[in-house]
């Protein structure tokens, strides 16, 4: 019989190289058929189980990770390289991963034939010739119809003259196993191909391990049928060689298949060792071969956004999501599941990752905690028993994994230490059930400013504030308290303002070691901007790339409406609240489709594009009108103050320009009652352009007065005086804000419930809020220059500003009624923080440190003509001295060079360019995959259709009939399948016809 | 601290710690919470692992899920049998799930679960109308329910069976980014 088979597969061997996916499949369809309805074997009795659930959730699952068309675990797969497997993986692997438009139709086989017989075999753990049995189902399968790869293969091998040494190798399994220990041939292709997952081979002709491969077809076979034919005890030893086999074929192939292959062949480990047969040390070594491919597998995982764990987390959900109840896993109890193969193959995927890693991985297991806490109890004992046999060789890497464990031991508890720092969980908590998680996300973004400012506090305190203490000189004014307001008067003297620092070196004893006040305030100024522009750079980066995942991000989404129920609300009637709007939302979601379609006349158009404009000019000319009175007061306010000795006079200016603040954007969001969007989504965006339009530009104006008038007036100490100009500023603000909560807010809830009744409670502005701090933050960064102290301030601002919001959103505001993007807003807020704001403050701060004098008499920099001259003093002094002469250097050449940074620009445009480009292939390709997910839906619904059909014919069927029942099948066949039908219909039925006989 | 030992031996809670996203300190905590739902079902000596399991009641009075619409899908869906009766494992894997560490799949898969009302592996139109009725409260009338049905089908339904799988389930979470977000029960 197999002889047969491999004449007849070397009959066919022309059509091998062509091998194509949807051959492929085609033919392991056909195949399968084959088996199954071949009355000849007991394999029948694996057989059936499988074909009929074939289209289970695996296949799904791995269609939509696009990532994971280059990822080869294959829950199923398991059993693989045992058998026929591992000769399939390649083209199973190749095919996969190389073209994809027809090939992802093919993964669902190997999942759907393996569950069922892990179902088999779980279900009748007893009974191991039925394991076996069905293992072998499983590997046929999984490796994509492996039956049909598997057979061909062969005979190619045997009847080919290209590979020599075919006949040579034959009858030594040893041989062949021991070329498989070093696992040299294997790792470093591996780790070659690993960069370039897509080098796939399908119909590759030469295939590097081929001297291997004549193998198979003597050990295939023989010891295949006997088993299938119900021999239980053949098991152990005819079958190892066999193992091997698979296995070299698998490394012969790229890196996926050996990946693949390998993943298999590891795990099928512990079963194997179950049965205590001597072949523990091949196959334990074989597993410490490839700690790459794992950590590999597992990196790649990591780099796909979003997706970290899939590859581990697949094979689970792929055993739990299996849709056929009818033949379904057989939900298996905790203790049981790791003993499933899936379970096998987890743990031994598991087994040489880093401690990291596993636990993620175990982590991410959509699996209770009893199974959970057994995978890892197992991975421990595996580990162990491995750490053990390898002590002698590794251990280093026993040393590494004691102090990787430690490591992880005080990371613990350092987090747990900064739990119990986390400030505020339970209010956080309680507003997030009462207002649900937009409103938070305010009180987060409250939350992260203030860390900003803590952490900014602290570089400058430690650096600059307490140098300084200790060289303070005596304070000699009289403090009155109005000073709190003005910041003026006492405070002059004191660490908060620039004027006060020192310029000269400090020294304390007779120490050599010394510190030059100059060069640490613009070090640690500098050091303090830098970080706060990388870490909010990375947090941005961060957002966008957690919340703009996909491109193409529908509008309108009622699924989102329905799948997002915010899960944080769990205050009764918040949730009843919700609940309300969430059905009036569904509402006019249904009507705004359904009237989708309803145009505008010429003239609606025209007013609403009229409006627009209005508004836009209106608000333009507001602001515009609010800077030009800023300047002016700003200019005539330094006359006024000469006249009037009142220290209170100062505050006229912060007041006017809070007032401001507070006044025009209200007025501006009364420009929606006249607008009229038709999406509040649009609406909010252009009141928060608008308003942001107006902050930045009355900063603007006054940096331009201080750095332009205060600057050049040729005042002492003016850079104390801007910074007590932003210390009011900043003052008056808070004031502000804490009026509007106490009073605006409180105003209006009064107003909305006892005499207009029908304005209700008023939802809270989370874009106005949030501009808010936004302001503050700007001027703080502006005014940590000149006042060092003023993250302090603001430090202290932010956490009273937190508790009386707090009071006052429990008391005055209803949740919001619209579903906000709240992470959406909340990416384009720190962008907002990021781009006018960030980038002004550095600006100005550029101008400063570049163009202006500093004061003659005061503050760190007195004397120097600009205040970049510090530095270059510093470098010019070290370049005396030869052991800083790469300092020197490095100033020279990288920093102070225009050419370096005319080639750093150039190279970063190019490499934005090159990542653009990739970009929009990607969105290609996601195009092109989200297509074929349609299509392969559409597939899929016709091969059920066809399944059932030819299950239902199948119950009628008898041996004779079979042929005629096949061509029923495969006349509707889809296009591609039917290419090649003709073909292998011939030879699977010669085949078959072959075999009915004999059986 | 000393608390601590005598209700977990050091491996149980650090396995604990292994198997969910919580530090030491919240795992405790979660314990204590579990204990109060129940103090006379609850030992407070964990170390021999009792079987002991609160009822659906006392789950479901938590304040974190009273008035959750999806309090019962929740529980059922943790629970080891179904039927929303919790072990302390089953406990701590729900908040484990819901909490803030756990990656977007795994809180798919769990939301999936959840909207699969009839446990077949699928979100058909008949979980569609459960999810909706329990999400408006009824407040919709027949034929909107099923309407908005209807849309999201067509709009998350990638392979056109008329049912939502778990990768239609995720792929359309992933265009959702609140999800994370939301999909969160603090404790």
């Amino acid at each position: 019989m197999s002889a047969y088979y491999r004449n007849n597969g070397y009959e066919e061997d022309p059509d091998y190289p062509d091998y194509s996916e949807s051959w492929n499949r085609s033919w392991g369809h056909l195949k399968t058929q084959d088996y199954t309805d071949s009355p000849d074997t007991l394999k029948n009795s694996g057989y059936p189980i499988p074909r009929s659930n074939p289209y289970s959730a695996d296949y799904r699952t791995s269609l939509d990770y696009p990532k994971s068309l280059a990822e080869p675990d294959y829950p199923g797969s398991q059993n693989n390289p045992e058998e026929s497997g591992t000769r399939s993986n390649p083209f199973f692997a190749g095919s996969r991963s190389s073209d994809y438009p027809t090939s992802l139709a093919e993964p669902d086989y190997v999942g759907s034939w393996s569950k069922p017989s892990h179902s088999g075999s779980s279900r009748e753990p007893g009974y191991s010739e039925s394991q076996r049995n069905s293992d072998f189902g499983g590997s046929r399968s999984s490796g994509n119809y492996a039956g049909s790869r598997t057979n061909p293969d062969y005979l190619d091998y045997l009847g080919e003259p290209d590979y020599p040494g075919a006949q040579g190798n034959t009858n030594h399994p040893g041989s062949r196993a021991n070329s498989n220990h070093p696992g040299s041939r294997r790792n470093p292709e591996h780790a070659g191909s690993g960069i370039i997952p897509y080098v796939d081979v399908l119909g590759e002709p030469d295939y590097p391990g081929a001297e291997n491969q004549p193998n198979s077809p003597n050990f295939f076979w023989e010891p295949d049928y006997p088993r299938a034919e119900n021999s239980p005890n053949f098991w152990g030893k005819p079958d190892y060689p066999v193992t091997e086999d698979g296995r070299d074929y698998g490394s012969s192939e790229t890196s996926e298949i050996t990946r693949e292959v390998l993943s298999r062949t590891s795990s099928f480990r512990p079963s194997l060792r179950h049965r205590g047969d001597g072949s523990l040390g091949i196959v334990g070594r074989e597993n410490e071969d490839y700690p790459e491919n794992i950590a590999m597998k597992s990196m790649n995982m990591a780099s796909v956004p979003g997706a970290s764990g899939n590859g581990y987390v697949n094979p689970a959900y792929v055993g739990e999501s299996s849709p056929h109840p009818v033949y379904g896993n057989p939900p298996l109890s905790g203790c049981e599941w790791h003993k499933s193969p899936e379970g096998q193959k987890l743990i031994a995927s598991l087994i040489p990752m880093t401690s990291r890693d596993r636990i993620k991985a175990i982590r991410n297991q959509p699996r209770t905690m009893e199974e959970k806490r057994n995978l890892r109890k197992m991975v421990d004992k595996e580990k162990s028993k491995h750490s053990h046999r390898m002590f002698e060789l590794n251990c280093c890497a026993q040393c590494l994994s004691s102090i990787s464990r430690a490591y992880r031991r005080s990371k613990n508890s350092l987090s747990e230490l900064l739990d119990y720092i986390s400030l505020w969980q339970k209010t956080l908590k309680v507003i997030g059930s009462k207002f649900g998680t937009s409103v938070l996300s305010y009180f987060n973004f409250l939350r992260w400013l203030l860390k900003f400012n803590i952490f900014s506090f602290i570089v400058t305190f430690s650096f600059i504030i307490i140098p300084q203490f200790t060289v303070a000189e005596k304070n000699t004014l009289q403090f009155t308290g109005l000073e709190l307001l003005t910041g003026a008067g006492y405070f002059r003297d004191t660490v908060m303002y620039y004027g006060f620092y020192t310029n000269s070196t400090i020294r304390h004893g007779n120490g050599r070691a010394s510190y030059n006040m100059q060069l640490a305030y613009i070090f640690t100024i500098g050091a303090c901007l830098i970080i706060c522009f990388f870490s909010l750079l990375f947090s941005m980066a961060r957002y966008f790339r957690n919340n703009f995942i996909n491109p193409h991000i529908y509008s309108r989404g009622i699924a989102k409406l329905i799948f997002c129920w915010d899960f944080t609300v769990t205050n009764e009637t918040a949730v009843k609240l919700r609940q309300k709007n969430l059905s009036t939302e569904i509402r006019e979601n249904l009507s705004e489709i359904l009237q989708e379609n309803v145009k505008l006349t010429l003239n609606q158009q025209l007013i609403r594009l009229s409006a627009h404009l209005a508004a836009w000019f209106v608000s333009t000319g507001v602001a515009v009108a609010c800077c030009v009175a800023v300047y002016y007061l700003a200019e005539n306010n330094s006359e006024f103050l000469k006249n009037h000795k009142d220290p209170g006079a100062v505050l006229l200016l912060p007041f006017i320009v809070s007032c401001i603040n507070l006044a025009v954007p209200r007025l501006y969001s009364l420009f929606r009652l006249v607008e009229r969007y038709e999406m509040p989504r649009h609406e909010v965006y252009t009141l928060l352009i608008r308003n942001i339009f107006l902050k930045i530009s009355i900063i603007g104006i006054l940096c331009y007065y201080w750095l332009n008038i205060v600057a050049q007036a040729g005042e002492e100490c003016w850079e104390t005086l801007i910074g007590q100009e932003i210390y009011r500023l900043l003052l008056m603000d808070f004031v502000f804000s804490l009026a509007d909560s106490f009073l605006g807010e409180f105003l209006r809830r009064l107003i909305g419930m006892q005499f207009i009744t029908s304005l209700g409670l008023q939802e809270f502005d989370i874009a106005r809020n949030v501009l808010e701090l936004i302001y503050a933050q700007t001027l703080v960064w502006i005014g940590t220059f000149f006042c060092p102290l003023l993250p302090f301030i603001q430090m202290i601002t932010l956490f009273i500003m937190f508790y009386v919001k707090n009071i006052s959103l429990m008391m005055n505001f209803q949740p919001p009624s619209k579903a906000w993007r709240a992470s959406q807003m909340m990416t384009f807020f720190i962008f907002l923080l990021f781009f006018p704001s960030f980038t002004g403050v550095l600006c100005t701060l550029a101008i400063t440190i570049w163009r202006l004098k500093p004061s003659a008499d005061c503050g760190p920099f007195r004397g120097l003509p600009f205040f970049i001259h510090s530095i270059y003093g510093w470098i010019d002094s070290l370049s005396k001295r030869p052991s800083y002469l790469w300092v020197v250097w490095i100033y020279q050449n990288l920093i102070g060079s225009v050419h370096f940074f005319f080639i750093l620009t150039l190279i970063v445009l190019i490499i934005t360019y090159l990542y653009w480009q990739i970009t929009e292939g990607r969105k290609i390709m996601i195009r092109l995959l989200h297509e074929q997910i349609i299509n392969e839906g559409k597939d899929k619904m016709f091969l059920i259709e066809k399944l059932t059909k030819l299950q239902d014919m199948e119950k009628r069927a008898n041996t004779s009939s079979f042929t005629q029942e096949r061509r029923d099948v495969e006349q509707p066949g889809a296009l591609y399948v039917k290419e090649h039908d003709a073909a292998f219909d011939l030879r699977f039925r010669r085949s078959v016809q072959e075999e009915n006989p004999k059986a | 601290m000393g608390n601590k030992q005598t209700v977990f031996t050091h491996e149980q809670l650090e396995a604990y710690q292994d198997c969910t996203f919580f530090t030491r300190k919240e795992i405790m905590r979660l314990f204590y919470r579990y204990q109060d739902l129940a103090p006379q079902l609850v030992p407070l000596d964990y170390t021999s692992c009792p079987d002991v399991k609160v009822p659906y009641e006392l789950i479901s009075s938590m304040p974190e899920l009273k008035d959750n619409p999806f309090r019962q899908r929740i529980a059922q869906v943790f629970s080891e049998d179904g039927d929303g009766h919790m072990t302390l494992d089953n406990f701590l894997d729900m908040f484990s799930v819901m909490s803030e560490m756990a990656p977007r799949d795994l809180k798919a898969y769990y939301a999936f679960k959840i909207y699969d009302f009839n446990n077949d592996g699928y979100i058909c139109a008949w979980d569609l109308e459960q999810t909706v009725t329990k999400l408006t409260r009824g407040e919709l009338s027949a034929e909107e329910v099923s309407l908005v049905c209807e849309k999201v089908l067509d709009e998350a339904d990638g392979d056109h069976d008329g049912r939502l799988s778990l990768e239609d389930f995720q792929n359309m979470i992933l265009r959702a980014p609140d999800f994370l977000s939301t999909f969160h029960i603090r404790i």
